[in-house]
């Protein structure tokens, strides 16, 4: 290799410009730490932002957008959107509630029922897309009508609850593992949702289906000439979005002891804004799994330092605001220099 | 992005430092954390501001108010965060009954007095319930329809419903009180139910959508004034002799937009007072976490009705801002 | 090869000097991008200042038009010391530059463009429009351009557009004129054209600086060359002075054996790649074809010649599976079997390769690192139980860049950072790996450098040479002459000829380009709108 290339100016500051996006998650995620650290009041003895409890309390918050994130991150790699996760999410929460409760199946059952239904979600979102070329924004804008609606014709409109007073019955208990935490600390959502990162960021690096969702994001033209199936690509991404927001629905179902169609409104705004925070380039192409768990947990801790002040929620979306300005402002710098 | 790490994060250290200093020595302050669901409506806003007048009352309260944006998840994590500050006392008016219910359990298990207010949550683990009777109030509201049928001799008497978000209790008894108020009346028929989640902006199109569909109707009963006014608006739209009808919804606030101007004004026929509990929940508070008192589990609020015939005396009552 | 005497090299007097640079230097930290370089520009002469990648040429024209300053160094305009600060600076001081990328606005019309930064008003301040229409109008038509000034700039070619920025810059009475690769988007006769303005310019008096790869080009407009070489001044001679191999030299400092591969005689084995019959019905706006019959054997390389638009793309691509089999009839044949290809996957899997056009909008993806772009038409190799094995990917990565002297710092750097020539060379890199034993080459010189010109001609050459069929669409004729066996010409999607190497010349091949009448020169479409 050329190692002369670095030594030109320009080039070099090409280089710093495209490591600092591409490490752009972690180095906000231990900034926003940091601060919060800094900033957090301290009763009896104890920093209560650094507590280990508060830590843990974070990490479940975040876990459903986290999820999302990483299944919107696969979507926007290969330089499409998905927002229907939202009402995805309602449907498979509500569907979960309503098979725990009113039949027999049993939590490993509805799991399964439950992330088939938001692959075909994901299906019916890429093959829509691909078939009649559409562009995937429209396409997800009307999927995220569509699920709702169907969420609330199939189920009715009313929440349906896990516990003895819904019509069929109590949850199975087994479904509440998703409340516990494992060794007492870590909860059991943030576990899946670390659990899923890693297996996404390898099969990112280490599959031919990783390598083609980047060079898919990152040029179709050059992908489809140099032989890779760009649709099925594309479609199977979409699929795997689905599955990964229908897990998210089963955990937010169980943990609010509740399925309802309503639900889950705006969180594919959160999922987005985890995913550009976190380095990813909205024109497909570059990024990681790993920045888009950075960017949701990032914007827990934000939630949590302000919280922990006492400051009015309405900042919050202030701040997320800016956070994602300041996120792709970064990314175009580092495109134009 | 050259963000110099090390020296920022020093300068933050300092400064904080400063800020909790004078924390250091004071007497006990109680610190009572109010989970709030919502600051979006009127009634909510007047809930906060009776809570933070009767904190006043007592100078080594400090009240805490959090902001759950209707967002059960986020309520849960607010709950969180209240017990991670180590609040003396937890108020909460909570959004959804299943999802806050662990979280609530959590609190108490862990020695926190919770008073739970407005909104139920499903069991027993809390220390005290205040609340008004929405079946009660629902009956009360449900009677006075069918009074009013009776005298203006309308049959059938078709009723609008227009119900707050389903999966809140309140809804819930105020849908089924209703039901049981109006059977004094056989005449009386809820033909149509729709649901405006609690808010006027949602309530005009949830009730044009049913004017489109059938436009006799004689009453529009809602679940709260808002929603009744945004019934009414979508009456006026379309074209019904609003003159005829009987608008009438719960809450009874007495502010400007509220029903206590809007029956004066002659929109609202009537409204039934939905108090909040705060002053209760507050001075529940100072007997549990001064004189050690054990309260009873449920203390149950009443209600007034209010009509033209006594609209301007409850102005008089709840000051209202009509003058 | 032989270089046709400039037209008027010895006629022209030495004109005025308008512009004297002497001893420029420019520092960015860690490095020196020119050091003491000198350059004289003489009114009524086409300068052209010539120089691989990175020589500094770039440098050069940002300092002379104001977007650099210089570190060392004084610029002289008609004798006066200059120190421009900024491009509008530059520009009131009469330097004037035609951009690569043109820097116009689509949406408004072409007096707006015209006037764009300095729109003449009235007394009171409100743009007078007739006065900007009708001197828009004026100057157009000194470059031949008859346009109405309200037409909106979006729909002009290229050429079009080119000429208005010329205009532009007559009209505001520019003493020196920087043309940075003027032609690369111009067809053939548009190319005359701008060689006839450019000629008028300079008769005018105005000095000329003109940068092209284009040595053809160069060494028929220019009247005076000026090499750079790494940031340093070479040499400035007389264009008439250089051969073109003493140009090369100088540009890459080493002594190249040939420019060209010697001619070796075409061992020719099987006939790997046959097409009969072939009629393409394409989407719109791309040319179709018509009966095209051709053959390329083990060995040989066989040129597609044509003017812009006359259908070569549309073949290889047609050839490659580019187009849905509902798009064509016909017969294609690989070593033998008849294959009907649904996708370029397809096809890559039969054992072809296909260069494209358009590097950076067909080929690469700009912000994946060098090492994902050139495995992935051969990913394949290096999976096993569905997993890629890094370290043997690294290790073709590393063989396929030593193979091709692909300049790097390593295989994670985004390949958006490479220079043209060696970007091309990751393309071929990536059909290298697959080893293919049919290779289409779309302009795979487009863009590039002399020095990496030279290189993939070695490697063209070289591929031939282990007994692959190549098959080289091109518009650089002495790239044409010099590398094949075979030259097919087409015009308006047919097969106008066949041409052998020792039958081949510029002139045969421009006829046969032309035979049925300029069916091909209504521009290929891609390059006709605005962007």
């Amino acid at each position: 290799m050329n190692s002369t290339l670095l030594a030109r100016p320009a080039f070099r500051k090409q280089v710093l410009l495209h490591t600092a996006v591409r490490f752009q998650g972690f180095l906000g995620l231990l900034i926003v730490f940091l601060l919060g650290v800094a900033l957090a009041p301290v009763k009896d003895e104890t920093n209560l932002f650094l507590d280990v409890t508060n830590q843990m309390n974070i990490l479940r918050y975040v876990a459903e957008t986290g999820i999302i994130a990483i299944g919107m991150t696969l979507v926007i790699l290969v330089g499409e959107i998905d927002l229907s996760v939202g009402a995805v999410l309602a449907f498979g929460a509500t569907l979960t509630a309503h098979l725990l409760t009113t039949t027999q199946i049993g939590t490993l059952l509805t799991l399964i029922a439950v992330l088939i239904s938001g692959a075909a979600f994901g299906f019916v979102n890429g093959a829509v897309s691909s078939a009649f070329r559409i562009p995937s924004f429209v396409v997800t804008l009307a999927m995220m009508s569509f699920a709702r609606g169907l969420a609330r014709l199939v189920f009715g409109g009313v929440a349906i609850p896990l516990l003895a007073i819904s019509q069929g019955g109590a949850a199975p208990e087994d479904a509440f593992f998703v409340n516990l935490r494992l060794g007492g600390v870590l909860p059991v959502p943030a576990l899946l949702m670390f659990g899923v990162a890693i297996v996404a960021s390898l099969a990112l690096r280490y599959t031919p289906f990783g390598r083609h969702v980047y060079a898919v994001g990152g040029n179709p033209v050059a992908a489809h000439l140099s032989g890779v199936r760009v649709e099925f690509t594309k479609v199977l991404v979409f699929a795997l979005c689905g599955v990964l927001t229908a897990l998210a629905a089963f955990v937010h179902a169980i943990q609010l002891n509740q399925g309802a169609p309503n639900d889950g409104f705006a969180y594919e705004l959160n999922a987005i804004a985890a995913v550009v925070i976190g380095g990813t380039s909205l024109q497909g192409g570059i990024g990681t799994v790993a920045g888009a768990v950075a960017g949701a947990w990032m914007l827990g801790m934000i939630d949590n330092i302000l919280n922990l002040n006492n400051v009015q929620a309405d900042v919050q979306l202030l701040i997320k605001g800016a956070l994602i300005v300041v996120a792709v402002a970064l990314q175009r710098l580092q495109r134009r220099a | 992005m050259k963000l110099k790490i090390a020296p920022l994060t020093l300068a933050l250290l300092a400064a904080s430092t400063l800020l909790h200093a004078p924390l250091a020595q004071a007497q006990k302050k109680y610190t009572i954390g109010f989970s709030q669901l919502a600051f979006d409506d009127p009634w909510r806003v007047a809930f906060n501001n009776q809570m933070t007048k009767a904190a006043e009352k007592h100078p080594d309260f400090k009240l805490v108010i959090v902001n759950a944006q209707r967002d059960s998840s986020k309520q849960v994590a607010d709950v969180e965060t209240l017990m991670q500050q180590k609040v003396d006392a937890l108020i909460i008016s909570p959004n959804e009954a299943a999802p806050l219910t662990s979280v609530v359990k959590k609190a108490y298990d862990a020695g926190i007095p919770v008073i739970v207010l407005d909104r139920a949550v499903l069991g027993e683990a809390y220390t005290m319930f205040i609340g008004a009777d929405n079946k009660f109030i629902g009956s009360k509201a449900g009677a006075y329809v069918a009074k009013w049928c009776g005298e203006k001799n309308y049959n059938p008497c078709n009723v609008l419903e227009i119900s707050g978000l389903s999966g809140s209790t309140p809804a819930q008894e105020r849908a089924s009180g209703f039901r049981e108020g109006i059977k004094a009346n056989p005449n009386v028929k809820l033909a149509t139910s729709v649901t405006s989640e609690w808010q006027k902006a949602k309530a005009v199109p949830a009730a044009a959508a049913a004017f489109q569909g059938n436009k006799n109707f004689q009453v529009v009963y809602a679940h709260n004034d808002d929603s009744t006014e945004g019934g009414y608006i979508a009456a006026k739209n379309a074209n019904l002799d609003v003159s005829k009808m009987l608008f009438l919804g719960i809450d009874g606030l007495p502010d400007k937009n509220g029903a206590i101007v809007s029956i004066l004004q002659g929109r609202l026929g009537a409204s039934f007072v939905y108090p909040n509990g705060a002053a209760e929940a507050i001075d529940w508070a100072d007997r549990i976490l001064k004189k050690g008192e054990k309260p009873p589990k449920k203390v149950t609020l009443g209600t007034d009705e209010i009509t033209s015939a006594n609209a301007k005396a409850m102005c008089e009552k709840y000051d209202c801002e009509a003058k | 090869m032989p270089v046709p005497p400039p037209e008027s090299a010895a006629a022209v007097a030495d004109g005025p000097i308008r512009l004297s640079a002497r001893g420029i230097g420019k520092r960015f930290p860690g490095v020196v991008a020119l050091d003491k370089v000198d350059l004289t520009l003489r009114g009524g002469e086409v300068h052209a200042l010539m120089g691989e990648n990175g020589a500094g040429k770039t440098t050069l024209l940002k300092i002379l038009t104001g977007i650099y300053t210089c570190d060392d160094g004084v610029i002289e305009l008609d004798g006066h010391a200059v120190r421009p600060r900024d491009p509008r600076d530059a520009q009131r001081l009469g330097i004037s530059i035609i951009h690569q990328e043109l820097n116009q606005v689509p949406e408004l019309s072409v007096y707006e463009n015209f006037f764009l930064g300095r729109e003449r008003r009235h007394a009171l301040g409100w743009l007078d429009r007739s006065a900007m229409r009708e001197e828009a109008r004026r100057w157009l038509a000194q470059v031949g351009l008859a346009l109405d000034p309200d037409r909106p700039l979006r729909g002009l070619r290229v050429a079009e557009r080119q000429l208005l920025e010329i205009a532009k810059a007559i009209s505001i009475d520019a003493k020196v004129l920087l043309m940075d690769e003027p032609t690369t988007a111009l067809s053939g006769d548009e190319v005359r054209q701008m060689f006839r303005i450019t000629r008028g310019l300079r008769d005018r008096g105005m000095a000329i600086v003109y940068i092209s790869h284009r040595m053809d080009e160069v060494f028929e407009i220019a009247d005076r060359i000026t090499v750079l070489r790494d940031g340093r001044f070479v040499d400035s001679r007389a264009a008439g002075d250089y051969t073109r191999d003493a140009l090369i030299t100088q540009m890459v400092g080493r002594p190249l054996p040939e420019f060209f591969p010697p001619e070796t005689p075409a061992v020719r084995g099987a006939e790997l790649l046959r097409v009969r019959g072939l009629n393409v019905v394409p989407r719109t706006g791309k040319q179709s074809l018509t009966d095209i019959n051709l053959h390329v054997s083990a060995g040989e390389v066989v040129g597609l010649a044509g003017l812009l638009g006359a259908g070569r793309t549309e073949l290889l691509e047609a050839v490659f599976g580019v187009c849905p089999p509902s798009m064509w009839s016909g017969d294609i044949a690989i070593d033998g079997e008849r294959k009907v290809f649904h996708s370029p996957r397809d096809a890559i899997a039969a054992g072809l390769g296909f260069v494209a056009e358009d590097r950076k909008g067909q080929s690469l993806a700009l912000g994946r690192p060098v090492g994902e772009n050139v495995t992935l038409a051969g990913l394949a190799r290096f999976v096993s139980g569905g997993v890629i094995r890094l370290r043997d990917e690294a290790q073709g990565i590393d063989a396929a860049v030593r193979a091709l002297r692909i300049r790097t710092p390593s295989a994670a750097t985004p390949v958006g950072l490479l220079s043209g020539g060696n970007q091309q060379k990751v393309v071929f890199a990536r059909h290298w790996l697959t080893q293919p034993r049919i290779f289409l080459l779309d302009e795979p010189t487009q863009g590039i450098d002399v020095g990496a010109k030279a290189e993939i001609y070695a490697l063209v050459r070289e591929l031939a040479g282990n007994g692959a069929a190549v098959l080289l669409a091109s518009s650089d004729m002495p790239e044409l002459l010099a590398l094949c066996d075979r030259i097919l010409v087409m015009c308006a999607g047919r097969i106008a000829g066949e041409l052998s190497r020792a039958q081949a010349s510029q002139e045969r091949i421009l006829d046969l380009a032309t035979r049925f009448g300029h069916g091909g020169a209504q521009d290929d479409p891609r390059k006709a709108t605005t962007a």
